[in-house]
């Protein structure tokens, strides 16, 4: 009959009634009562049955019976009232999940196994899930932060797409546009407090004003800059950052309105920030900001050439990126046909967030892709372990299924030990991963907001998901195989040592292939990457950063306002550090390769305004290059005799000399340095070797160096080349300062060969992390094979027994076994291989000096796999070659 | 849990366990032999399918059950209705009423 005939019942409509619920209640926890109720029950009707039928003239014996017969069994009948019971399904699921631990606890070894293989590839996946939650997908810390958004001068012609914006064009923006709420922008800034018993360098940031109205944070105390504040004469005011105020200021909340000395100026203290406000065009955790105050200090504020801030807008509710870009896009047209240095540049809007990760987000990415496939090998490694003891267990299964379990109770029997498996090991491995973190978050290198990284409600979802489908995924083909058991057969095999049929073992061989070929594409990766890494080392960065000590010094305008009197500081700084003993020479750059650039317009004189020509300009002592350990290779370097009344003179690179004067000779020919220190023709007297900017893997632009004495500048990086550990001399340095003027600190004092570490640090850890996933994997898959190559020996014994009784020499058998390993590490490879060359490209971004399809690489990959494969299979064929074919035989 | 829609076989097999206790209480044989006397042998019920009804009417609240001696002096479970029970029996009682009635008309037109 149809089911759409029947009738509702009144009581059992919609949502369990109350009698219905208290049975539930009743069932769970009274289960044993129940149970022996339900057991007396069918017995007691059994015995009147038989009485019925002993009254009715049968004998006891039949009577019985018949009763029997007529009842169908009182195990059934029990069964089939458990069924119908409230909280059935609830219960079932409690019987599968203890009968599930009863089984993990009987055996302990294959626990212990499953659950660490698990844990290590759940907990690791965690972990870098963790990172890239933090790190990528998080909005930023500030309401709203999905409207924020970057806007970055581009240079199309120069192929610059990531500058920076000079003060002026900013100020256009700002007035011009109307898609934005607020937009602001801002600038690094060293700068020296005075007061109490030692001057100290502050970590300053220069921003315009509405700058936290603009982020929606209010400072803790005061209040925030006012739009007049931009303007000279009004912008002597600063806010001070938590840790400055607890530091310098005592946390004095009456600091409000007093007057402190910056920079040898003096500015109104008018606000102080919350502990946990951060800012920073990337929010890296290493951005230390101590205050924050208007450009005033800036001399290049006017500027239109230089683009040195760092501009950032908050768009209007219900405005799009493009619609702003639009925007953007017309008012620099006009700007460009306004101001002839904004003529080459364009402007680019793009959303904060993404702006942030965009660095490091193919490689977290690409790290988490591996470490799934770590995961995806330990799954490969559990089922085939499920596998095995599914062979073992199917007697079990068997007789399961004989007492009345169906296909699918056996299913899902199986499932919830896979998945009681993949929990223990979701739980350990969350613990790992709360420990790894940790571990990861020390060893890495500066990620912008990594110290952001938590376990959070979204990592846990994640690491719920993930636990839940590494169940499904290899408790899937044991569940299947399990259930499958011909009843005949198994109950009639008289042990676990006859081969359990093809499908398992074809399964088996696929799970081990699968192992091979992901291990071998993490192999791939991981060697592209160390390749990689041992040709950036060899790179010549053009400068010796061994033994190299740097350290900034900034001249305060007020008191230094001539340029002939900086240039005379630092004529007495460089003697005096010079003739220090541990010193071999000192030279100064107020740009340098590793620390800071300058990067502008210089003229060729004879050629064309445009291109415009952008060249580093650094402005140098005498003995820079001796210092840096950059080679002159033609004409003479500087002398402190190249001053302002002798004829100005240019040392340019090798690059630049080919680029401005590619067919003749640079020597003797005239430059000009377009950035308003001394706009004069100089004459190349020199050319030097290239150097290296940004960091040693990118190429180097072309320089233009010019003698501090033609040029002088209020800052300088001091370049101290030391006979001895540079490190050791830095209190001698910074005395040398102090004795030409007491009042001026050190910045950012470094140890060059540290600087060039940490350009390469990210590389570095990214070939560490993948190197240790691939070196997991490989492990994982020599267990796996090994574990196969086992377990076959073992099935095989009999077999091997008689191969030998039979005359088999004992290399045969080893051939035999290796050759099955080596077939399966061999698919493995090929697979593996293929799959490499479809994946590798995802890491040409990383890559230095190799291609994605390095032959080499993939080679000496595949022959690492399958030689350790081959040790893998050669362990387990040993043994077998030492089977005595009497007891293999006997074993019977 | 508590099915929106439950077969008529089934329904069937509740209103006369339902019917058989309007009386007087009984034990889970009686109730079938109960059964089969008054169909006159057309429904044999059998434990399989008497003791998880009688299970499910009792959590249904339909039914409240107690341990007794039975006819020969042997323990049994003995089950009684419960006003619920009775609610439900006239309700089950109507419904099929209505059914036969349909059914017997269906046939009369054909």
């Amino acid at each position: 009959m149809e089911p759409h005939c029947t009738g509702h019942y009144p009581h059992t409509r919609g949502l369990m009634n109350f009698p219905r619920f208290a049975s539930l209640l009743r069932n769970l926890f009274h289960k044993q009562r129940e149970e022996r109720e339900l057991d007396e029950e069918v017995r007691a009707s059994e015995q009147l049955l038989v009485d019925e039928n002993i009254h009715a003239g049968m004998n006891p014996q039949e009577a019985r019976r018949q009763a029997r017969l007529e009842l169908g069994g009182v195990e059934q009948v029990k069964e089939q009232v458990r069924e119908i019971r409230a909280g059935h399904l609830l219960d079932a699921l409690g019987c599968d999940v203890r009968y599930a631990a009863r089984t993990m606890r009987r055996s302990p070894a294959f626990t212990t196994t499953a659950v660490l293989t698990l844990a290590l590839g759940i907990g690791a996946n965690t972990a870098m899930f963790s990172v890239v939650n933090a790190v990528l997908l998080r909005p930023l810390p500030y309401p709203d932060s999905d409207r924020l958004v970057q806007m970055w001068s581009t240079n199309p012609k120069a192929n610059r797409w990531g500058m920076w914006t000079a003060y002026p064009r900013f100020e256009d923006w700002r007035r011009e546009n109307t898609v934005f709420e607020e937009m602001a922008t801002a600038r690094t800034w060293v700068i020296s407090i005075k007061g109490g018993d030692h001057p100290e360098s502050l970590f300053g940031v220069m921003t315009s004003s509405q700058v936290f109205q603009l982020l929606r944070v209010q400072p803790m105390l005061g209040r925030e800059f006012l739009p007049e504040e931009d303007q000279p004469g009004h912008d002597h005011v600063i806010l001070l950052s938590y840790g400055l105020w607890q530091r310098r200021f005592g946390s004095d909340p009456a600091v409000i309105g007093r007057t402190v000395n910056v920079g040898q100026e003096n500015y109104t203290v008018i606000g102080v920030m919350p502990a946990d406000f951060r800012f920073s065009p990337d929010l890296r955790a290493s951005y230390r900001v101590d205050a924050w105050f208007p450009p005033a200090p800036d001399p290049s504020r006017n500027e239109r050439g230089s683009n040195n801030y760092y501009t950032f807008a908050r768009l209007k509710p219900g405005v799009t990126l493009a619609q702003a870009q639009a925007e953007m896009d017309a008012i620099n047209e006009g700007l460009a046909e306004k101001h002839s240095e904004d003529r080459e540049l364009g402007v680019k809007v793009v959303g904060w967030q993404r702006q942030v990760g965009s660095e490091v987000r193919p490689a977290l990415l690409i790290l988490l892709g591996a470490i799934s496939l770590v995961l995806l090998i330990a799954c490969a490694n559990v089922a085939n372990l499920l596998l095995a003891r599914g062979a073992v267990r199917q007697r079990e299964a068997a007789l399961r299924q004989a007492l009345g379990a169906g296909h699918g109770r056996l299913i899902r029997q199986f499932m919830t030990e896979s998945m009681l498996l993949a929990v223990c090991g979701g739980v350990a491995g969350l613990l790992l991963a709360y420990e790894g973190l940790h571990l990861f978050i020390r060893l890495a290198p500066d990620i912008p907001r990594l110290n952001e990284t938590t376990i959070d409600p979204h990592v846990l979802i994640f690491s719920a998901v993930l636990t839940l489908g590494t169940g499904l995924i290899f408790g899937i083909a044991p569940a299947l195989q399990g259930s499958r058991t011909d009843l005949q057969d198994s109950l009639k095999e008289s042990g676990n040592r006859l081969t359990s049929g093809a499908t398992r073992a074809r399964a088996r061989n696929v799970l081990v292939v699968a192992e091979m070929a992901l291990a071998l594409m993490l192999l791939a990766g991981a060697g592209l990457l160390v390749r990689s890494f041992v040709r950036v080392q060899q790179v010549d960065p053009g400068f010796n950063p061994k033994n190299l000590l740097t350290a900034f010094v900034m001249l305060p305008p007020s008191k230094y306002p001539e340029p002939r009197r900086q240039a005379q500081f630092f004529y007495e700084v460089m003697e005096r550090i010079a003739s220090l003993p541990g010193v071999e020479c000192a030279g100064g750059a107020d740009s340098a390769p590793m620390l800071t650039n300058d990067t502008g317009p210089v003229s060729i004189e004879g050629h064309p305004v445009e291109p415009e020509i952008q060249a580093e300009r650094p402005k140098i002592t005498p003995d820079y290059f001796r210092a840096m350990g950059i080679p002159l290779l033609r004409g003479r370097t500087f002398a402190w005799a190249d001053n302002e009344g002798s004829l100005p003179v240019a040392i340019i690179s090798e690059s630049a000399a080919r680029q401005y004067w590619p067919d003749e000779d640079a020597m003797g020919k005239r430059v000009k340095l377009e950035d308003g220190s001394a706009p004069v023709w100089r004459q190349v007297i020199g050319i030097v070797g290239d150097v290296r900017q940004d960091s040693v893997v990118e190429a180097a632009r072309p320089e233009v160096y010019a003698p501090l004495l033609q040029a002088p500048v209020p800052y300088m990086a001091l370049i101290v080349r030391t006979r001895t550990p540079p490190a050791a001399l830095t209190a001698a340095v910074r005395q040398a300062v102090m004795a030409v003027d007491k009042d001026q600190p050190l910045f950012q004092v470094e140890i060059m060969q540290q600087v060039v570490d940490d350009s390469v640090a990210g590389r570095r850890f990214q070939m560490s992390l993948l190197a240790v996933f691939a070196t997991i994997a490989l492990g994982l898959a020599a267990i796996g094979i090994y574990g196969l190559m086992s377990y076959t020996v073992n099935q095989r014994t009999h077999e091997i027994g008689i191969r030998m009784a039979l005359g088999a020499k004992r290399g045969e058998i080893l051939h035999l076994v290796v050759r099955h390993g080596m077939m399966l590490a061999i698919v493995g490879v090929v697979l593996g291989t293929v799959g490499a060359l479809l994946l590798t490209r995802f890491l040409s971004s990383m890559l230095y000096g190799v291609g994605a399809n390095d032959p080499t690489t993939l080679l000496s990959v595949a022959t690492l796999l399958i030689g350790v494969a081959a040790l893998a299979s050669y362990i387990p064929a040993r043994r077998a070659t030492r089977v005595d074919p009497m007891v293999a035989l006997r074993y019977e | 849990m508590a099915p929106d829609q439950t077969n008529l076989l089934q329904g069937t097999l509740d209103m006369m366990i339902l019917k058989s206790l309007a009386l007087a209480e009984m034990h889970g044989l009686g109730i079938s032999s109960r059964i089969e006397q008054i169909t006159q042998g057309t429904f044999q019920v059998k434990p399989g399918s008497l003791f998880p009804a009688l299970h499910r009417m009792e959590e249904e609240g339909w039914l409240v059950s107690h341990w007794g001696e039975s006819e020969n002096n042997r323990r049994a479970k003995f089950y009684r209705l419960t006003n619920a029970g009775r609610h439900q029996l006239e309700a089950e009682a109507k419904r099929w009423s209505r059914i036969a009635l349909a059914i017997t008309r269906t046939l009369e037109a054909l």
